[in-house]
């Protein structure tokens, strides 16, 4: 997992909103002005080397990934190499440590992400809301968001080892880390402390768009707290909620760091990141690990699908977006 | 929750609030920390609070080339990788901002497919085409990943922070009899390096943090960074536990996190929250 | 594109094997005047695992070598499977830095088939076979060719409670009656401890009674799954011993240690474990030692003696190797009788050189090396397939928990997937 890399609520209509203003003129091509042409060709030079580098890096690679997914390939029979059509997918489709990876990674992260949206929404009415040291409450929330996965996760790994850690000794027993259950309990756990303060900036920047007028209005009103927050603020943070929602949700499906580190994947833990690694650099078998990263990046444009669709996210492009 | 009460009672009310999350964000980070300073002798006695002090584990990884040379590969390529994302970023994000082209809704879109890309995906063909080029266990090998990851970042962030300049105010130093260059130099770049400079943070954060690229494209000292070299770790011998290095080595890289939220707290809560706060 | 770029790089790849041919022709005359290119002293990297006292062993080597080569040994990791993707990492990336390497008994055949280690031919070839125990020897082949020097070996013994038991047990069907008179009779302790956890101890165990009951679970080329009645027959007994009631509780979660500390504790009758356990022993528990007798690995029939899982490393020459001639040569001499009798004794490696064993200082060292020896005899390598790593997950997998076992039903899912194994379908959890 890595630390979420964009701020979402920032979309593509809005930042694209001076070109719309615009529109009528654009279809004046003929008519298109010495400056038009000029300004044309220095967006895209001033583009070009940010977008040639994007799709040289993934879109290569992932149609790369995709004929290496249809080929037996392993680099332990290298004279075995030959082109099998879709025989890797069948076999990983029918693999059970595959879908129970699968499940693991679910579980992950709609518990995780379920428990953040509630604690996230809680930091940022704390972050946003609290009287008295905000500095240092919003100070001490970025630490998680900065520290590195793999410092944050050998803390954890530690703290529930037994006898080394302070919180495997409040147990009376047992390894927690190499049980299924309490194992998933704890990677989840280390995801929500590294990515709730994520969550609660991003639902912060929702919070902000609250107009206090209104709070006050509905607090003559004689609203109760609980009503004002589900009558007043939610609703006006709704598109908000939901972008949060889609990059925690992707964002947590790629999770890695944390199961290397506090359990390599041992007692069915492993995340579908983490069975796709094992069996690249493990196995060394470029046409299975091919064919999970296919399976993968399917799986991730499935769930933002999902999100745009039925949940309505505004998604780059849509027009409810950006027009809060 | 009330807006209206800022009587002596709401505010014990967030200041204990405040205190469960400043626990909350700060108990995993004090205890690496205390196993760092622990004793050999007393690292396993469960102890929050070490019993026994010491620096022997910070002396002892600085004298180890694994953990210096990964902790100059780690700045080197997170440097580099934020200087070349930065620059490419905020010529994106100018234009984005401020110039009108056909194909500008195409890139935005494409960053944000990008900031959502599966990174394991990448893992497989990027593991056979760099050790088939000769990138494999290289900085650019690594550069180069991390920089199409914060592209979209830094793209992001730096249009939020363009959209917010008055550019107008370009237009009245020209008409004040300042040239182009002037009237970027003396207006334009004091108010735009502030966003730049925050969104700096963010990408070299990204950068420091990564984990899965560097352990997948990399094999030796030549290129590992240190969350890499972490779990390498393998203690002064063979049957020593490497506990207290490794914290010693998590600390140390945390270190410029703690740095950066210390001092630029506000810009990075601005920076992560810009594009919704101010379309 | 597979097709097509899959000639060029094959090329290569003989083309360096085929210069690696040459060099080792030429290296030799060559090498006494530097062959580095940079002048000086040529510098062999020796990629192994942490090995106490190895240190000795390289400078005795360099200072033979008299300035034709500098052996340097370049630590790996603590746990095998960090060991393994270190080295197949720079590998698979043609890294011409590393030269030697040790390797597990497990990963020769996978190194092999990769074309990432050199063949043994000729003269290095004689040398190496030359007073080597067949066991240790097998597990350095691939294909009838010889890939890696045996350097030092490793066979599981059975220990025993002399204050028990009159005679030990030659079966494990004898040795599972043994512990239930002695549970029915009250007496205490009674168990079976041996590994049966859900990882590589439990393959071994599995392998040991497959390759005594004469079974195979691959053929000869290692590109079949072989999985006949023999391997039925080991399940069996697995699964027999499984639900003996004289295991301990906790069988099917042990690993070598946990069956170490608990017979060291007083609470087993029978052992079956490496013999890491007597030195152990001797430091931690003397009372325990004093009453323990060792023989025989069990076997299955009483009249055909126990085959026994060979563990190990050996050490082959990286195929991307700037000095493979001089790489042959430091082997040879790392792996040499005096230097494997200085491990033996300084760091508890057995040797795999069969004349070690007769010498003098071997006694102390290894008061039970005739019985180890009996078993080096005839012991036998683990399935020799390029695929062994996913083949023991795989196996691991479906034996665990072992009193679960159904044999003739699980013989036959673990042929499927192990046949898929080989056939690069293998999926890793």
């Amino acid at each position: 997992m890595s630390v979420s890399s964009t701020t979402p609520a920032t979309t593509a209509e809005e930042l694209s909103e001076g070109g719309r203003r615009e529109l009528p003129q654009k279809r004046a091509k003929a008519a298109l002005s010495e400056g038009k042409r000029q300004e044309r060709r220095l967006g895209w030079l001033l583009c070009a080397p940010a977008a040639l580098v994007m799709v040289a890096v993934t879109a290569y690679p992932i149609l790369y990934s995709f004929w290496l997914s249809l080929q037996r390939y392993d680099l332990k029979f290298p004279s075995e190499r030959e082109f099998v059509w879709f025989a890797n997918y069948a076999t990983v489709l029918s693999n059970g440590y595959w879908w129970t990876a699968f499940g693991v990674t679910l579980l992950i992260t709609v518990v995780s992400v379920a428990v953040e949206l509630v604690l996230g929404m809680a930091l940022a009415l704390v972050m946003h809301r609290t009287l008295i040291g905000r500095g240092l409450v919003r100070t001490s929330a970025l630490i998680p968001y900065g520290i590195v996965t793999v410092v944050a996760a050998f803390s954890w790994r530690y703290a529930w080892t037994p006898s080394t850690g302070y919180l495997a000794n409040l147990l009376s027993d047992g390894a927690p880390l190499t049980e299924r259950a309490s194992a998933l309990s704890i990677i989840i756990l280390a995801e929500i402390w590294k990515t709730t303060p994520f969550m609660a900036l991003l639902l912060m920047a929702g919070l902000a768009l609250v107009p206090e007028d209104l709070l006050k209005a509905a607090s003559m009103d004689g609203a109760s707290a609980w009503q004002r927050f589900t009558r007043v603020m939610l609703p006006v943070m709704k598109p908000a909620i939901l972008v949060a929602l889609l990059f925690r949700t992707l964002d947590a499906f790629r999770v890695f760091d944390n199961i290397y580190v506090l359990t390599n994947g041992a007692n069915e833990t492993s995340s579908v990141s983490m069975i796709a690694y094992n069996n690249l650099m493990k196995g060394l078998n470029l046409g299975i690990g091919s064919t999970m990263s296919v399976l993968i990046f399917l799986a991730v444009a499935i769930i933002a699908f999902v999100f745009v669709k039925l949940f309505g996210t505004a998604a780059p492009g849509s027009s409810d977006e950006g027009r809060r | 929750m009330a807006t209206l009460d800022t009587g002596p009672r709401a505010k014990l009310k967030w200041g204990l609030l405040d205190a469960v999350v400043v626990v909350f964000a700060l108990i995993p980070v004090l205890w690496v920390v205390s196993l760092s300073l622990k004793t050999t002798a007393t690292l396993t006695d469960g102890n929050f609070i070490p019993r026994e002090w010491t620096l022997d584990n910070y002396r002892l990884i600085f004298q180890t080339d694994q953990f210096v040379r990964a902790l100059i590969n780690s700045i080197g390529i997170a440097l580099i990788s934020t200087l070349i994302a930065v620059v490419l970023g905020t010529m994106a994000a100018y234009a984005i901002s401020r110039l009108d082209f056909p194909g500008k809704a195409l890139l935005v879109g494409v960053s944000l497919l990008i900031a959502m890309f599966p990174q394991v995906s990448l893992v497989s063909p990027l593991f056979n085409i760099e050790r088939q080029t000769g990138l494999f266990d290289t900085w650019p090998g690594l550069i180069l990943p991390y920089i199409t990851f914060a592209l979209p970042l830094a793209i992001y962030t730096l249009s939020a922070f363009f959209k917010q300049i008055p550019w107008d105010l370009e237009k009245a130093a020209k008409m004040d009899g300042a040239t182009q260059a002037e009237a970027f130099r003396k207006v334009i770049a004091p108010l735009a390096a502030p966003g730049v400079f925050t969104t700096a943070i963010l990408v070299f954060i990204f950068c420091w943090n990564d984990f899965l690229f560097a352990i997948s494209l990399t094999s030796t000292e030549q290129s590992r960074t240190v969350p890499v070299a972490l779990s390498f770790f393998t203690g002064a011998s063979q049957f020593e536990d490497p506990t207290g290095a490794i914290s010693a080595a998590a600390v140390v890289i945390t270190i410029p996190i703690i740095l950066f939220v210390l001092f630029f707290q506000k810009r990075i809560v601005a920076g992560l929250t810009s594009g919704a706060v101010k379309g | 594109m597979a097709r097509d770029d899959r000639h060029p790089r094959r090329r290569t790849m003989r083309a360096r094997v085929a210069a690696a041919g040459a060099a080792l022709a030429l290296t030799a005359p060559m090498a006494a005047c530097g062959s580095d290119g940079e002048g000086g002293v040529p510098t062999l990297n020796l990629y192994q695992f942490p090995v106490e006292s190895f240190q000795h062993v390289i400078d005795t080597c360099n200072q033979q070598a008299n300035g034709r080569y500098r052996v340097v040994y370049q630590v790996l990791p603590r746990t095998a499977d960090d060991q393994r993707v270190q080295m197949v990492r720079r590998l698979a990336a043609e890294d011409d830095s590393m030269d030697i390497l040790g390797l597990d008994v497990t990963w020769t055949q996978e190194f092999a088939s990769a074309d990432w280690i050199l063949e043994w031919t000729g003269a290095d070839k004689a040398a190496i076979e030359d007073g080597t125990l067949p066991g240790p020897l097998a597990s350095a082949e691939y294909k009838n060719r010889l890939y890696a020097a045996p350097n030092n070996t490793n066979v599981q013994l059975l220990w025993y409670r002399k204050d028990l038991v009159s005679s030990p047990p030659k079966t494990w069907d004898e040795m599972i009656s043994q512990a239930q008179r002695l549970k029915s009779a009250g007496k205490k302790p009674f168990q079976i401890l041996t590994m049966g956890a859900q990882y590589e101890g439990l393959v071994v165990l599995f392998n040991s009674l497959v390759a005594s009951a004469g079974g195979h679970v691959v053929d000869d080329s290692g590109d079949k799954a072989v999985m006949d009645a023999g391997t039925v027959k080991a399940l069996r007994v697995m699964k027999k011993l499984a639900t003996s009631g004289v295991v301990s509780p906790s069988f099917s979660n042990s690993i070598e240690d946990d069956v170490r500390l608990a017979y060291q504790s007083g609470a087993g009758a029978f052992e079956v474990n490496w013999p890491y356990v007597y030195a152990s022993m001797q430091g931690d528990a003397p009372q325990i030692l004093a009453k323990t007798g060792w023989a025989r690995y069990p076997a299955i029939d009483a009249n055909t003696p126990s085959v026994t899982t060979i563990g190990g490393s050996n050490m082959a020459v990286s195929a991307y190797s700037k000095h493979p001639g001089l790489a042959f040569e430091a082997i040879k001499c790392l792996r040499n009788a005096e230097n494997q009798e200085y491990l033996a004794i300084n760091a508890g490696q057995a040797p795999s050189i069969e004349a070690v064993y007769d010498r003098p200082d071997m006694a102390k060292a290894y008061p039970m090396r005739e019985t180890l020896l009996e078993e080096l005899k005839d012991a036998a390598p683990r399935p020799r397939t390029p695929a062994y790593q996913n083949l023991s997950t795989v196996v691991a997998a479906e034996l665990s928990p072992p009193s679960a076992i159904d044999p003739q039903r699980t013989a036959d899912s673990l042929r499927t997937s192990i046949q898929k194994a080989i056939d690069s379908q293998g999926v890793l959890p």
